[in-house]
């Protein structure tokens, strides 16, 4: 029955939220801060515990505090509509999958791949006629992109003492986008495509350390230094105009001209980032834990020839968040205690490196967790809402919601010994 | 994991994938600021000028003889393959010690079902002409010598046969002897010119209309009756092959223009009507990674009576055309860019090529422009020859009109 439940419930909310942003046309796109879906449910970027006491799966230096191994991927079906129009839009995405592993409560040690930023975008202009010599000619203008950089993380934890621990993630950045962009005139459509691949590497260092802990209260901070070692770098291929004679949104022998010339080039230097984040968690009795982090994240990319629908990139970011986490208890008799409960807002502050326009995201996020079976598997769903808005420009509206699915096991554990 | 955690993850896993589609609407953007523009360019005709060449009517699907309104047919010439309609025998195989070829057909066929002026048609054939004695394409009146035929080897008048139990056609049966297939299987030439000359008996007036090689249902057929022996007492009953006409041509005594032929730009296959025109595209610049949605140039007929089914074919020229009067060539002075062929039908009276492959080219530097040649296409009434309106004209003239997109 719960089964079933849950397939309905799941259907139903997977259906109406979904998506893409109008702000994914600026450069690579908007660079999300969070991945897990417990870290969704409290607005958070990562740094504080909200998987489990005193845990942050999207923070390396906090793994040795979970109890299982645990295998974790994290959903998102994210709805964007652009206020003051009727258009909502939907698209749906794997945030993160992850393994865990804890090593002897003082170690840990992680693989993880996830999307780093999201370029899925789908705009159109209005219809414009013109006369041309007594002729009338309606044309508008379509763009399309799509795919990004992914990320393949190996984490590794270590303990700096009882009180504090230090993470280092190795990041591998790889992946392609494409774009396309649409002029169409009379009915027929003139596509044109770019292609571009993406390799290159970054490093985090994580922290987690508890500066004060008695039976009603602890406080802990947590940081985090993001460096580039290799600038994404990659090649592009650049297809020229062909006309699309049969709407087959691909080049095939009835297009025009007979054969589609495509120039490769060698890009480098197109995404560079870094970053510093901080958090502090204050702990009560009862698990009951709140939070405040920011983030200062920039781009140091240095190469400006990277075009993308909107001639801007986003150069810079900073994010002030806070929330509060009460987490569940496995061993609570009600079932209510089992449940761990998430809330938070936050505020990102991206700003455009040409234009030096903001775009101003503010955010409100709910999230649940629910803890099952001996080996603290966890299901966790989490609802963000909030608007993005940009000087003197568009404004939208979102709705994310976000499920994963984390299953322990007991891997590198102490044993107790046999009596 | 116990049984139900199992199906719950599946479930959630595969619900997951059920909607990982994207279902997107297009976001309504300002075009300001977005990347790629339309932009549209004119360039005027500088020069035009038509010109005339021979008749050009060889890929027509019809052969004439007698008179076609203008027009004077002085006779036809019939080439055809040297392999038969199975694609096995060839000529020679009527040198086998055990075959023998009794007879040869050339059987014509009219576009007609019944007879209505019955006149006399004769045939001569090319016995020293060599490999070839004509091409379709180039042979003329002013290239032709008709004294190179034979004398006349056989003679028809118009038949009505009966195809099947219902179908009858009218046809020209022209029949040879053993003379003529000797010289058709004589070995010392590689392929046999395999050519005749039809003609009419005596002049006539009337329009007489047949199917040419560009027909294929009716085209000229070559067969050749012949026996097989089994012994040297025992001979199969006869048989026959059939060879189809590979090349046919009507030739065309040399036609008249009139005035307004050479005023206006004209084109027609029959008078041989050509025109070439100059547009100044000079300095212009097609943007990298632009695409030229149309270049049309539009032509305005001069008349306006119902014309359906004309053809025009433009290309572009490869060396600098003389626009300075009208002339008489007995060769065409103008080669084309064949890759670069661009044909349209004219309707409602104007002709709208569409020249966006060249004008690419010119754009990008990649060609030079010297002008357009524009005559009829092969599949237009050869004798119809229409005129447009040219730089003289003061109601309208061609344009060439570009749209392109850029980034």
């Amino acid at each position: 029955m719960f089964v079933n439940r849950f397939i309905k419930t799941y259907l139903i909310i997977a259906s109406f939220a979904m998506s893409q942003s109008i702000f994914n046309g600026y450069g690579l796109g908007l660079s999300r801060t969070s991945f897990h879906s417990s870290v969704n449910g409290a607005g958070s970027i990562g740094l504080v515990p909200s998987f489990h006491p005193g845990v942050s799966m999207d923070n390396t230096a906090t793994w040795p505090g979970l109890n299982f191994t645990y295998i974790s991927g994290s959903f998102s079906n994210q709805a964007n509509g652009t206020k003051n129009t009727s258009v909502v839009n939907q698209a749906a995405r794997f945030n993160k999958l992850q393994f865990v592993i804890p090593i002897r409560e003082r170690y840990g040690l992680g693989l993880s791949v996830k999307p780093l930023n999201n370029h899925n975008s789908f705009f159109t202009t209005d219809t414009m006629a013109f006369n041309f010599d007594g002729k009338d000619i309606f044309s508008r203008k379509e763009f399309r992109s799509g795919g990004g950089i992914m990320e393949a993380s190996l984490g590794l934890a270590l303990p700096l003492n009882s009180r504090m621990g230090l993470g280092i993630s190795i990041n591998h950045l790889f992946g392609s986008s494409r774009d396309e962009q649409s002029a169409i005139i009379n009915n027929t459509y003139y596509r044109m495509f770019n292609l571009r691949t993406y390799t290159g590497s970054t490093f985090d260092f994580d922290f987690a350390g508890q500066l004060y802990n008695n039976n009603n209260l602890s406080i802990s901070t947590f940081a985090r230094v993001g460096l580039t070692n290799k600038p994404v770098s990659g090649k592009l291929y650049k297809f020229n105009f062909y006309e699309d004679s049969n709407n087959s949104y691909s080049f095939d022998t009835d297009d025009y001209p007979g054969d589609l010339v495509v120039d490769t080039t060698s890009i480098s230097n197109i995404y560079s980032p870094n970053s510093f984040s901080f958090g502090l968690n204050v702990g009560f009795k009862n698990d009951l834990n709140i939070f405040s982090e920011f983030q200062m994240w920039n781009d140091e990319a240095t190469n400006t020839n990277y075009a993308s629908i909107f001639n801007d990139q986003i150069g810079s970011k900073f994010h002030f968040g806070g929330g509060m986490i009460r987490f569940g208890n496995l061993n609570a008799r009600a079932w209510q205690d089992q449940i761990t409960f998430r809330l938070g807002a936050y505020q990102d502050k991206y700003s455009l490196r040409y234009s030096g326009n903001s775009l101003i995201e503010n955010g409100i996020s709910i999230g649940f967790g629910f803890k099952f079976a001996t080996t603290g598997n966890q299901i966790d769903f989490s609802f963000r809402n909030g608007t993005r808005s940009i000087t003197e420009g568009q404004k939208e509206l979102f709705k994310e919601i976000t499920i994963g699915v984390s299953l322990g096991d007991m891997w590198f554990l102490r044993r107790r010994a046999k009596q | 994991m116990d049984n139900n955690f199992k199906k719950l993850f599946i479930y959630s896993f595969m619900g997951i994938i059920s909607f990982s589609a994207c279902d997107e609407a297009a976001i309504p953007l300002d075009s300001n600021n977005t990347p790629l523009s339309i932009d549209t360019v004119s360039f005027p005709i500088i020069n035009t000028v038509s010109y005339q060449v021979p008749p050009d009517i060889g890929l027509h699907e019809f052969l004439y003889f007698g008179k076609k309104e203008e027009f004077n047919f002085l006779y036809n010439l019939v080439r055809f393959s040297n392999i038969d309609s199975t694609n096995i025998y060839t000529f020679d195989f009527y040198n086998d010690s055990l075959i023998i070829a009794d007879s040869m057909k050339l059987i014509m066929s009219f576009d007609l079902d019944s007879i209505e002026q019955n006149v006399d048609f004769q045939l001569r054939y090319f016995p020293g002409g060599g490999d070839s004695v004509f091409n379709e394409l180039t042979t003329n009146y002013t290239n032709f010598n008709q004294l190179s035929a034979s004398s006349i080897i056989s003679s028809s008048i118009m038949s009505v046969d009966s195809i099947d139990s219902v179908t009858t056609q009218v046809r020209l049966n022209f029949l040879m002897d053993t003379t003529i297939i000797n010289v058709f299987k004589d070995t010392s030439f590689t392929s046999f010119n395999s050519s005749f000359l039809v003609e009419l008996k005596t002049e006539n007036s009337s329009e007489f209309k047949l199917f040419s090689s560009n027909n294929l249902s009716n085209p000229p057929k070559l067969r050749v009756y012949y026996r097989k022996l089994l012994s040297d007492s025992v001979a199969l009953d006869t048989s026959f092959h059939t060879y189809y006409s590979s090349q046919d041509v009507s030739i065309i005594d040399k036609p008249n223009i009139t005035t307004d032929d050479s005023t206006y730009l004209s084109v027609g296959l029959a008078k041989g009507i050509r025109s070439v025109l100059m547009v100044d595209m000079k300095g212009w610049e097609l943007p990298k990674r632009s695409i030229i949605s149309s270049a049309d140039l539009v032509y305005d007929r001069v008349k306006n009576d119902t014309l359906i089914g004309y053809s025009v074919s433009s290309y572009p020229l490869m060396n600098q055309a003389d626009f300075s009067n009208f002339n008489i060539y007995d060769n065409d002075p103008y080669d084309v860019e064949s890759n670069y062929l661009s044909s349209a039908p004219i309707i409602n009276n104007q002709l709208k090529i569409n020249y966006r492959k060249i004008s690419t080219e010119f754009g990008r530097g990649g060609k030079v422009n010297y002008g357009f040649k524009i005559q009829s296409s092969p599949s237009s009434d050869p004798f119809k020859t229409i005129q447009f309106h040219n730089l003289n004209s003061n109601i309208s003239y061609p344009l060439l009109r570009v749209i392109y997109v850029r980034q």
